[in-house]
């Protein structure tokens, strides 16, 4: 073996470090995946940054004391902007993952891009991976914009996927195709947004189309050969455990929903993942699917390796609001009532927190969270269930008047369908033990139309025909806010009011900060402690992307991607930004 | 050649010459016309399909729709007048998911005598882009050029509409 010269055995730490740029990245391995935080502070390997979905950076560099003087340190245009099917333009909702002065980002059509942010001043965007996706044909079964939400890093290759239902490695250094596997289907109504989770060489996605009529399923694809490894449906078939649970007689479980379009967290101390699982379908009648529909509007614990369910727990069964729960479940060791817990929690769509065993998805605890929540009068403090769940009863009728039913199709519920917080990540700092809620507050109208059947079942609903028994119908203006909670108590340890609904995610670091993006432009931190907000700066259109922060040679940047316009119903009547405009940017911040 | 016979024939040669020119003229004005008339369905379908996204609503025959567009009514089935969809794209529909789309509708009394402070919480949605009188009436005529009171759409209005680049139409190909 060679010896190395004290000159380089000093450099060698501070190289593993990352102080200094490697000229040619490490392979992607599961050893760096599960120690990311821990021994590559400077980079953000994972979606979550973490495998246990914290969104927590341990760089502290920008802190309390010094964040009024982060500004904008170089911007980059990315492109993804075109029209197809339903859509005048892609969105930007991706995490940027940065691996030792190289970031990887995707633009709202599945382009990849790789930009060298070594120099700290200029992004040099080394390559772009188009996957070349028909447009029309993708974004006319996307049921809430073109999104893409990021990639992931496996060996020497960058992972990604396309709404078209496709996903793609890519070699790491050059952007060029090594393979490409259909996973999931346009013509059935599915599409792919979420970024992929890769487990050991294993590679987890499902698709988006809860409003299309789909049946979701939990994919896995074996890395090393580009082929699917297993394959878990979220809606239980004939004979399987939850089957039961889909009354109507008429074999309705088939385009029962349950899509999945947000990565799964993991826990490599139980070696599970757990799967947020979306509505079920159609979304606004819950009498042409009488039962509790698993597993829509659950939670799914999963062993990696070959995809099967370990346990379920459904936040709200025979859902008649469209809270699907296919946000983040951070993974979290506390002591709770003085017993030391292993837990995964969950801001709900449906308005409350919840604390679950993740060994066995008991309950733990639950608390409201969003300002205002009418549908139901608390959670039963021994199942987690909503107060007003009847077990004997198919067709939930919980408090009146807040969901549609036939016969009565108008309601006013609280949260609105979008949910107390739709698919825009919390972030964990785990040496405050404190969550951010990033949240969405208001009312809004459900109109309830009897679902026909698909043909395939006798009716006439076509695939790629929407599938929603109705529709929601804004009735007033909604506002966000962000929530700081004791994830052991669900207690808010403070708040802050923002003026409009969240949809970007949080991003927590050790400099005690919470950065956060608004439909209005407004990039904000907040103090971690207080949420007084300590620092903005507006880059002047829409921000639907949570931030990340990385360093490169000892220095502590902040990345978020800014680029979207809310739809005419999210931003009603709201004269602020009628007028805004969409991009495609890349910004990045620093001392 | 007699005298009289040459200035007949050289009259009669004018006027076949004059009705030529008059009829090629009208020709050619009727081609400017339909010309116009195309450009103006056109534009209206680009208004439709991408600056407005009428379609997200509406679906892209037109022929109504639920969800996350809410329940948007066919425009295949609707019995208004062109005068009508256009007040309705102009000023939305109070109470309902439809946007109003001229950009100073409620800020006076133009739509319904009412304004924005008048309709409170049945304020129109925002629209996705505002549209100008010309605008409005090109989608109005590309509508009732296209959809109105048709029944349902074919494999030939789907590829009319999205073209032949994609595979949005094969499902309807049977």
């Amino acid at each position: 073996m060679r010896k190395l010269s004290p000159a380089m055995a000093l450099m060698t730490p501070l190289l593993m470090a990352g102080a200094l740029t490697p000229v040619r990245a490490a392979d992607m391995t599961f050893e760096r995946a599960l120690n990311a935080i821990s021994k590559e502070p400077q980079n953000w390997l994972l979606y979550y940054g973490n495998y246990q979905g914290y969104r927590f950076s341990p760089l502290g560099e920008i802190n309390t004391d010094n964040v009024k003087n982060l500004k904008p340190v170089f911007a980059v245009a990315l492109g993804g902007l075109q029209s197809g099917g339903r859509y005048a333009f892609g969105n930007l909702e991706g995490t940027p993952i940065v691996e030792d002065g190289m970031m990887y980002v995707t633009d709202g059509w599945g382009s990849v891009y790789a930009i060298d942010v070594s120099s700290g001043t200029k992004g040099d965007i080394k390559w772009k991976f188009d996957p070349g996706i028909d447009r029309a044909w993708a974004g006319d079964v996307a049921c809430c914009g073109v999104n893409n939400r990021g990639v992931a890093l496996w060996k020497d290759r960058v992972i990604s996927i396309a709404l078209d239902g496709r996903m793609f490695a890519v070699n790491k250094a050059t952007g060029e195709k090594v393979w490409e596997r259909k996973i999931a289907d346009p013509a059935l109504g599915e599409t792919i947004t979420m970024a992929p989770l890769v487990v050991r060489d294993l590679a987890i996605v499902g698709p988006a189309g809860g409003e299309f009529g789909i049946r979701g399923f939990i994919d896995a694809t074996d890395l090393n050969t580009g082929q699917q490894a297993w394959r878990t449906y979220t809606i239980p078939g004939t004979g399987e455990p939850g089957n039961d649970t889909w009354k109507d007689g008429a074999d309705r479980w088939k385009h029962g929903g349950g899509s999945v379009w947000e990565t799964a967290t993991y826990d490599p101390q139980t070696d599970t993942i757990y799967q947020g699982i979306g509505n079920a379908g159609a979304d606004w009648d819950p009498q042409y699917r009488p039962g509790d529909n698993k597993w829509a509007a659950s939670v799914l614990a999963l062993n990696p390796a070959d995809g099967k369910i370990k346990w379920g727990f459904q936040y709200t069964p025979n859902d008649p609001f469209d809270f699907d729960e296919i946000s983040e479940h951070p993974i979290i060791d506390a002591k709770v009532n003085g017993k030391e817990r292993k837990l995964v929690v969950h801001a709900a769509r449906n308005g409350f927190f919840y604390a679950l065993d993740r060994t066995n998805g008991a309950f733990v605890g639950g608390k409201q969270y969003v300002d205002k929540l009418n549908w139901t009068t608390g959670l039963d403090p021994e199942t987690g269930l909503p107060a007003n769940y009847d077990p004997k009863s198919g067709v939930q009728v919980y408090s009146p008047g807040t969901h549609g039913m036939r016969g009565e199709p108008l309601a006013t519920v609280c949260p609105s369908h979008f949910g107390a917080k739709n698919w825009e990540p919390t972030a964990y700092n785990p040496t405050l033990n404190t969550l951010y809620i990033p949240s969405i507050e208001g009312c809004d109208g459900i109109e309830t139309v009897a679902q026909k059947d698909f043909v395939d079942q006798g009716g006439t609903v076509k695939p790629r025909d929407r599938f929603s028994g109705g529709a929601f119908k804004m009735t007033g203006r909604l506002y966000g806010s962000l929530k700081a909670i004791d994830p052991t108590t669900g207690d808010v340890k403070a708040a802050v009011r923002l003026d409009f609904p969240n949809y970007a995610g949080a991003l927590a670091t050790a400099g005690n900060l919470v950065f956060l993006g608004q439909a209005d432009g407004i990039f904000a931190a907040y103090d971690a402690k207080t949420l007084n907000k300590v620092w903005s700066f507006s880059v002047g259109t829409g921000i639907n992307a949570p931030a990340i922060s990385y360093s490169v040679n000892g220095k502590q940047y902040i990345a978020v991607l800014a680029g979207s316009r809310q739809s005419p119903f999210v931003m009603q009547s709201d004269p602020s930004v009628k007028y805004s405009s969409t991009t495609s940017m890349l910004f990045v911040f620093g001392l | 050649m007699d005298v009289r016979f040459a200035l007949r024939f050289s009259l009669a040669l004018a006027l076949i010459a004059a009705t030529i020119a008059s009829v090629r003229a009208q020709n050619v004005q009727s081609d400017t016309q339909n010309a116009e008339a195309a450009r103006v369905i056109a534009h209206g379908k680009d208004i439709f399909k991408t600056k407005a996204t009428c379609q997200f609503c509406h679906k892209w025959d037109a022929s109504g729709d639920q969800g996350y567009g809410g329940n948007a009514l066919s425009l295949r089935a609707t019995r208004l007048t062109p005068a009508q969809v256009a007040e309705t794209v102009k000023c939305g529909r109070p109470g309902t998911g439809m946007p109003y789309h001229d950009q100073f509708a409620y800020t006076d009394k133009r739509c319904y005598g009412v304004t924005r402070e008048q309709l409170g919480k049945d304020m129109p949605p925002e629209p996705n882009a505002f549209l100008n009188s010309d605008e409005i009436d090109a989608v109005v005529k590309y509508l009732f050029a296209t959809d109105v009171g048709r029944g349902p759409s074919t494999y030939e209005d789907c590829v009319a509409f999205w073209g032949t680049e994609t595979r949005q139409c094969e499902p309807m190909k049977q």
